[in-house]
Parts: C-alpha cells; sequence; structure tokens
C-alpha cells in the first residue's frame, strides 16, 4: 500500500532532516548547537550522497518550506524551524534503537527504527523515553537530543522501569513485566507481573526475594526480569 | 540418604496410564477386610512434608532443611480411630504442573492414584503459594485438610494468620502446626478422622473458561476432574502428550491444539501465565483477608548467617572454615581418633585375638582361616567394614546432617554456580554432588531434582567419575592426613580438574542447553538435636546393612581366589597395570578388585597397607587418586541402570575405567619424573 502523499512527503523531509542531523554532528558539536550556527553548512553533494537518492526537487520544495536553507554556492544550512524538527525526528529514531535493543533485543532493528520514527506521537516519545531511563546514547552511541521529559529531572535519572541486572540490591520493587524462559518457574513460587520484590543481592549469584520465600538465579535470567521502584 | 524398603517409584511412565479411563481402585490387590484409605502428604517443597509423614506413621523419612529432600515417594501404614491408611510422602510442587522429574512423580501420584484424602502441608509465612496449591486440589475434585506448619516461625516473623476465617473461605479443614515439636499433631489426626472435603475454591479463569469447557468435552475419563486435565492441557503440558496420544484420535489432538491457540489468542498471553497468574490473585484475595504480618527484628545470629554464607565475597572463607571444621572432625576425630580406637584397641587386641582364639579350639583350619585368616570374616570384612569405615561415615553423617539441616547446602549453590556452569551444570547440581559426598546412590536419585535431561546425564557421569562418597572419603581424607599438605593438595586438585575436564568434555559432547540456574533457598535454622541424632542413626544402620553384606562377599571373593591359588596369578596378569602402568605393589591388586564391588572397601584395603608401611608416599597418592575416580559401587551401579537405562551404565563404565587406570598412570609418571616430594 502506498502511503498519502502528503505523509510521503513528510517522511521524505524528515529523512533528508535527519541526514542533515547526522552530516552536522560529524562536527563533534555539543547536542545543543549541531547545526545551528551561520556557518553550519554542507554541500549538496555531501548531502546527496548520504541520502542515497536525494531529488533535488524535494530540496527545492523543502526551502521554500522554510525547513532549509539553499545557499547560493551548492551549501545547505537549517533554518531554526528545521532544526528543531532534525533534531526531534533524530531523538525519535534513537530512542526507537534503544527500545528495539534493549528491551527487545533485537539484533536487526534500524530499518523498523526508520519507519517507528515517523510513526510515534510526541505523547508515545516521551512514554518511551520515560520507560528507558531518558537513555543519553542510542546503541552506537551516538548522543540522543533531550527532550522536555528528561529536563524536568536536574540529578541524575534512574530508569522508570529496569531490567533487576540494572537494580539496586536492598531495594524493594514492583514487578512490571518478565521476559525470560524461566517464566513459568518464576510465576510457581509467586513471581509475577505485580509481585513486590526485594533485591537481596547480585554476586556470586542474584538473591531475589519474594513475600517469604528466598530464590537465587543467574544473571541471564535477572536480564529478564524488569521491575520498577516499589512505593510504599 | 537411604533406599528405604517400603519406597517405590512412578518411574518414567506416563501420566494416568495405568488407569486411564478407569474408576478409582483401592489400594493395591490386596483384599483385606478392612480397605486401606489412601492418603497423600502433598505442598510446596521443603514445608515439611516428611517431618509429618515421620509423626504419622512412626515411620522416619529423611528430613533435611533444602527443598528436594524427597525425591522419591515413601510410604507406610497408619491406623487412626480405627482406620486403616497408606500414607504416602511425595515429593515438593510448586505447581502441579510438573518442571522436573521429582515434580511430576506427585503430579502422577495424584492423576494415577487418586489419594482418599490429601493432607496439604503448607509454609504458614507462605501463604499464597501454599493457597496456589489448595486451588489446584480443589480444580482436581481430591478431598484435603491444609496444615499450616511451621507457625513458630511464622509468628517469629510476626505473622498472623485468621485460620478460622480461612477455613469457612476454602470450607475445609485448617489446622496450625509446628512439626518437630509436635505441635497441632492431635488436631490434624482429628481433622483426618473427620475425612477431608473437597475445597470450595472456585476459580473463574474469565475468556478462558469457554475454552477449558471446550477442552474438557474432549477428554477421556480419568481419575480427577476434566476441568482440572483441561486447565493442564491448556497451560501446555507437555507430560500429558503421551496419554493424550493413547487415548484420543488425531483430529480430537488436532482440535485441542486449535483450541488452544485460539485461547492464546483470546488472552493475548500465554494460557499457563494466565491461569497461574489467577490462581495466584485468587490466593491473593484471601490472604488479604485471613494475613496479616507486623515486621519483625530478625534474631542476629540468623541474619548474619544469612548474610555471611552467601556474601559475595566472606561467603568463600565461610565454605573453607566449613570445610576446615569437616576435615577436623571427619578426618581427624573420625578417621583418626575413632578409628585407631576401634582398629587397635577394640578390633586388634580384644576382638581379633579372642576370635582367633575361640577358633583355635575348633579343629577345622579351614573355618578358623575363613574367619579370622588373612582374608577373613572378622578380621578383615568386619574390621575393615566397623572399625574403619563406620566411625568414618557415622562422623560424616553428624557434620552432614547438620549442614542438611542448617540450610546451608543451597546456599552453596549461589556461590558456585559459576563454577558448575564450566562443567555443562547450573549450580542447583551443587546439591546431588555434594550428597554424593554422603552416598553417590542416593545423590543419582536426586539429581531428579534437576531440570534438563541433560543435566541430569552430566551430573550422574560426574558422580560416577569424581566424587568420592563418605565412607571412600574418610579413609582418603585420613591416609592423606598421614601423608603431606602437598599430597592433600595434588589429591584435590587432581579430583577437581578431572571434575571440571570431565564436565566440559561432557557439556560439549552432549546435545542441548544446560538449564538456566533457579533454586529455592530456604531460611537458615538451627539444627534440631534430635533430627540430626535420628537421621545419623538411620544412616548407619543403612551403611552396615549396605556395606557389610558386600565387604563380607569381598572378603569371600579374595578368600576363594586365594585358596585356589588364583589371586598370585590375577596379580600376575594385573601386573602390567597395577606396578607398571600404576607403579604399586602387586598385592594393590586386591584393593581395586574388592574396590569393584565398593570403592570404599577397595579404600579401606588401601588405607591398610599404607598404615603398615606397604605403601611409599608417591604410591599412596597415585593409589588414591585411581580409587576416587575408579568404577562407582555395584549399588550406585545399578541404581544408575534404574535410572538411566543399562546402556548410559555401561557406557558410564567404558570410559570411567580406563581413564582412571590412564590418569592414575599418568600421575605415577608426573610424580616420578618430576620427582615431586609428597
Amino acid at each position: 500500500m502506498r502511503a498519502a502523499p502528503e505523509t510521503e512527503k513528510r517522511q521524505f523531509e524528515d529523512e533528508v532532516l535527519e541526514s542533515l542531523w547526522e552530516l552536522f554532528e560529524k562536527g563533534g558539536k555539543s547536542v545543543s548547537s549541531v547545526g545551528a550556527g551561520a556557518e553550519e553548512t554542507v554541500s549538496l553533494e555531501e548531502l546527496s550522497s548520504s541520502l542515497g537518492n536525494a531529488q533535488a526537487l524535494g530540496l527545492d520544495g523543502m526551502h521554500k518550506d522554510g525547513l532549509i536553507e539553499i545557499i547560493p554556492g551548492g551549501r545547505v544550512k537549517f533554518t531554526e524551524a528545521g532544526r528543531l524538527r532534525a533534531r526531534d525526528i533524530t531523538r525519535r529514531h534513537r530512542l526507537a534503537e534503544r527500545l528495539f535493543a534493549d528491551i527487545l533485543a533485537l539484533n536487526e532493528y534500524e530499518e523498523d527504527a526508520c519507519r517507528f520514527e515517523h510513526a510515534i506521537s510526541p505523547e508515545v516519545e516521551e512514554a518511551i523515553c520515560t520507560f528507558l531511563g531518558h537513555p543519553p546514547t542510542c546503541p552506537h552511541n551516538r548522543p540522543i537530543p533531550r527532550g522536555n521529559c528528561c529536563k524536568l529531572y536536574t540529578k541524575k535519572v534512574t530508569p522508570l522501569v529496569a531490567s533487576l541486572a540494572d537494580s539496586q540490591v536492598g531495594e524493594d520493587y514492583k514487578v512490571v513485566f518478565l521476559r525470560t524462559p524461566m517464566i513459568d518457574r518464576l510465576a510457581s513460587i509467586g513471581l509475577v507481573a505485580g509481585s513486590t520484590i526485594r533485591l537481596v543481592q547480585k554476586k556470586p549469584s542474584y538473591v531475589v526475594k519474594v513475600d517469604e520465600t528466598t530464590i537465587a538465579v543467574e544473571e541471564e535470567v535477572a536480564k529478564g526480569v524488569f521491575v520498577k521502584k516499589h512505593e510504599s | 540418604m537411604q533406599a528405604e524398603d517400603q519406597e517405590m517409584t512412578s518411574g518414567g511412565k506416563g501420566p494416568l496410564k495405568a488407569k486411564a479411563g478407569g474408576k478409582t481402585q483401592p489400594a493395591q490387590g490386596s483384599s483385606a477386610a478392612q480397605p486401606l484409605s489412601r492418603l497423600a502428604l502433598v505442598g510446596n517443597p521443603n514445608v515439611g512434608k516428611s517431618v509429618i509423614f515421620g509423626l504419622l506413621t512412626g515411620k522416619y523419612a529423611t528430613v533435611s532443611n533444602y527443598p528436594g529432600t524427597t525425591v522419591e515417594v515413601t510410604q507406610s501404614n497408619m491406623t487412626l480411630g480405627g482406620k486403616r491408611y497408606l500414607v504416602v510422602d511425595t515429593p515438593g510442587v510448586n505447581n502441579l504442573l510438573p518442571m522436573s522429574e521429582d515434580e511430576r512423580v506427585t503430579r502422577d501420584i495424584l492423576l494415577e492414584q487418586r489419594p482418599d484424602i490429601t493432607v496439604q502441608v503448607g509454609d504458614a509465612k507462605n501463604l499464597r503459594r501454599t493457597l496456589s496449591i489448595t486451588i489446584q486440589l480443589a480444580e482436581m475434585g481430591l478431598p484435603a485438610v491444609l496444615a499450616l506448619n511451621m507457625e513458630d516461625e511464622a509468628m517469629d516473623s510476626g505473622i498472623t494468620i485468621d485460620k478460622e476465617a480461612l477455613s469457612r473461605a476454602l470450607e475445609i479443614q485448617v489446622v496450625g502446626t509446628v512439626a518437630p515439636q509436635r505441635k497441632g499433631l492431635k488436631e490434624l489426626s482429628a481433622a483426618i478422622s473427620n475425612g477431608g472435603a473437597v475445597p470450595a475454591f472456585n476459580v473463574n479463569y474469565g475468556k478462558a473458561e469457554e475454552y477449558i469447557g471446550k477442552v474438557a468435552s474432549y477428554l477421556p475419563p480419568a481419575n480427577i476432574s476434566g476441568r482440572s486435565i483441561a486447565l493442564m492441557v491448556l497451560s501446555g503440558d507437555k507430560s500429558l502428550a503421551a496419554w493424550l496420544k493413547a487415548n484420543l484420535d488425531e483430529k480430537a489432538i488436532e482440535d485441542i491444539e486449535a483450541l488452544r491457540d485460539e485461547c492464546e489468542l483470546r488472552l493475548g498471553t500465554q494460557a499457563g501465565l494466565y491461569i497461574n497468574e489467577t490462581r495466584l490473585k485468587k490466593a491473593g484475595e484471601i490472604v488479604a483477608a485471613v494475613f496479616s504480618k507486623v515486621p519483625q527484628r530478625e534474631n542476629a545470629i540468623i541474619a548474619f548467617l544469612s548474610k555471611a554464607t552467601i556474601h559475595p565475597v566472606w561467603g568463600f572463607p565461610f565454605l573453607l572454615v566449613v570445610l576446615a571444621a569437616l576435615y577436623e572432625f571427619v578426618g581427624v576425630l573420625g578417621a583418626g581418633v575413632f578409628v585407631n580406637f576401634l582398629e587397635h584397641v577394640i578390633f586388634g587386641q580384644y576382638l581379633n585375638p579372642m576370635f582367633t582364639k575361640v577358633f583355635e579350639l575348633i579343629p577345622v583350619p579351614f573355618l578358623a582361616e575363613l574367619f579370622v585368616g588373612r582374608y577373613g570374616i572378622i578380621t578383615m570384612a568386619f574390621t575393615y567394614s566397623i572399625a574403619i569405615v563406620l566411625p568414618i561415615t557415622t562422623t560424616f553423617f553428624i557434620a552432614f546432617s547438620i549442614l542438611e539441616d542448617s540450610g546451608y547446602l543451597p546456599r552453596l549453590a549461589i556461590m558456585t554456580n559459576k563454577f558448575f556452569n564450566m562443567m555443562g551444570l547450573s549450580g542447583k547440581a551443587v546439591l546431588p554432588m555434594v550428597l554424593g559426598l554422603g552416598c553417590g546412590t542416593m545423590a543419582v536419585m536426586t539429581t531428579r531434582i534437576l531440570e534438563g535431561k541433560r543435566d541430569r546425564l552430566i551430573a550422574i557421569f560426574l558422580l560416577s567419575l569424581a566424587i568420592p562418597c563418605s565412607a571412600q572419603l574418610g579413609v582418603i581424607l585420613g591416609m592423606l592426613g598421614s601423608l603431606s599438605m602437598m599430597a592433600m593438595a595434588i589429591w584435590l586438585l587432581c579430583v577437581l580438574g578431572v571434575l571440571l575436564l570431565g564436565g566440559w568434555l561432557a557439556a560439549r559432547i552432549l546435545p542441548g542447553k544446560r538449564s538456566e540456574f533457579f533454586l529455592e533457598i530456604p531460611p537458615i535454622r538451627k539444627p534440631s538435636l534430635q533430627n540430626v541424632a535420628l537421621k545419623t542413626a538411620n544412616r548407619a544402620v543403612w551403611y552396615l546393612k549396605e556395606a557389610v553384606p558386600l565387604f563380607i562377599l569381598g572378603t569371600l571373593v579374595l578368600f576363594t581366589l586365594d585358596k585356589l591359588n588364583m589371586l598370585t596369578l590375577i596379580e600376575r596378569a594385573a601386573s602390567p597395570l597395577i606396578v607398571g602402568l600404576l607403579g604399586l605393589p602387586p598385592k594393590a591388586t586386591e584393593a581395586f578388585i574388592i574396590g569393584f564391588l565398593r570403592r570404599d572397601y577397595g579404600a579401606a584395603g588401601l588405607f591398610d597397607m599404607s598404615r603398615h608401611g606397604l605403601l611409599t608416599h608417591v604410591q599412596a597418592l597415585v593409589s588414591i587418586v585411581t580409587i576416587t575416580l575408579f568404577l562407582p559401587c555395584l549399588a550406585s551401579f545399578f541404581i544408575i541402570i534404574k535410572e538411566k537405562g543399562i546402556r548410559v551404565a555401561l557406557s558410564i563404565l567404558a570410559i570411567i575405567t580406563p581413564f582412571a587406570l590412564i590418569f592414575g598412570g599418568f600421575l605415577n609418571w608426573a610424580l616420578r619424573h618430576f620427582n615431586v616430594a609428597v
């Protein structure tokens, strides 16, 4: 099924903006100033080669729409509006990568991340970011531009939901979901989504207390138990 | 650690097979005037079923503080209020959906034998888990009485349970007990006499209900309710596959499969998980109504031990302290002081000279030789078994019982999981392995608590290869004590090295993956003197019953061979191996011959030779390493056949025997070549 012309246009713009963002990023600027200065330009050839099949027509359209500025001499720069949208789309893309790589444990996710970035609303984006604990970088270690949800925190943020392997010893947690082949075993002793558990220790094996039951599991299992802080 | 005569297994048969489609049958074909009611003790692991079994029947079933002590079914008779019962003690289960062999044993008992009354034993501290089993008994339609055990511990943790309210909610009798103190026993007996009732526990599975009904309509009649079997089927219980195949046509099985898919689609999750969560939720509702907890401060010593035993740093020195204490107690006190006293004083100065005199009075020299000669039943079989091995095993059993009852053994699994991973096993395998230090026979049975078939096979192989049993270990420790620290270190290194190598190779050769580590850790408890004494006595008696006849048999074999002048022949024939390869004196051949019957007997022979200066230090070390790795004893060989079949047993034998000899030869060469001072 072909996408509606309007959607297709938006997706094309997003791709261009994202590529531009990545090109500017190579300059080693901090996230807040990527593509911001007047001197930040790239040549049209550079942009075309990074896009693969850039259409000059489309770029003209974006120029008219005020997303980018094509300056004489065959160079391109962001407008402020274009820069902000590039920032958002990059953020969504990289959050998607984090979600796919960390939570869903996928190895091949790049294409899906590309489609995902266009599909989610700002609310979903914030929810994912919060769920992941406002991660600072994508799986390839490139910075994820901060969103509004991240800025609400001044201290180091902790994930809303994290695996037991990333949790603190001695704390109580509420189990959110389980993703391990051990799920039946865990359920049989009463450890299911919604149970309150305490992480007793992590080494040399994980020790977890559920009600009055203590169990030992290995790290592989602990990685599949996702919990959030228990609010008493 | 004992192979009770009345034990029986419901081995690898398919569930329900025996009575598929049949009606409830009173147990056993005996046409006694009074019918025997079947009473099954069921419940979560480590809640005290075996203690209650002992109280009801007066028969001791091994009691320890770790889940999985009971891996076989023990049964015994009891008379209560003029009525006769056959009481069956079952392995603990967390779910009547079996996930390992021992859990399956219990489920199959409920299915195949349909008890007339079940006594569910539960941990009062863990009411939610207890009730999730009660729900399943209710669904099966089994009449039950609930014993909430360990009330004392619950009270110490500040837990109160409104038993009357619980009894009203479940519509069954609920009795609070503290089994080791016999508290609540009278009430429990009365409850049993009154007869159980099917718990009124109606769980509504919501969207799954429709499918439960549909699946149940396909099922053939069985001993328990169709609804409960339908729930098992929907939960994906693979162990039911054989039974379904035997009783239903292909079309019906396909329909059931389709219903299961459809159900999961409707639920949006795995049906097994959904059913389990629904049960726990329902159990949770009742818990909320009858259970209250006021957090208490833990006992300081218990709290300290709970932490120190599994501490990432201090846990290891703690283990060393435990091992050192074990060595002092068994190796020094048992194998040294007690053996010296029994062998030199009791047997050496009194019994043997006395019997020698008695037999000298009998004018038949053959008899004298048979009983008090070089290979005499008294001077060899009894001296070895009672003077050398018994004190060692008894001290070991005492130490071991204390460890078992303290709850330390499962904690070892936490510390050693990584080590076991290298051998293709999970830390849970530490339980059968450590039990193997007690007795290999029981340890082979305990491998049932391991989840995967592959794990079981590796564990059994390693048990046969490199885990010396208590008797053998004690004798070995005694011998090592007279050598040097260096010898001790080399022996330990060899055994651990072989264990690691054997496991590593087996894990690579056998297909499949090891099961992931999951083990319930019981609380640290103060061992009860009474249980330690009872368990030790039981095990010592078992040892005498099991070992002494074999010791006598071994002695008779040597005696006969000697009389027929064949011993020298065999010694000469085995000389390339014993003298050439291992560098031992020809007489050591005897130890290996009787080692075929029992490794500890073989070790005792070496011990004796070493004490009489017939072995150099290098020879002593080579011989004990070889005998440690040598064949499993006859009893464990039979158990391996029973558990895994003759093919596996023979394969293990065929690998181990040459390996032990070659390894011994290699060690002999290495020690001499590098001139190691031991």
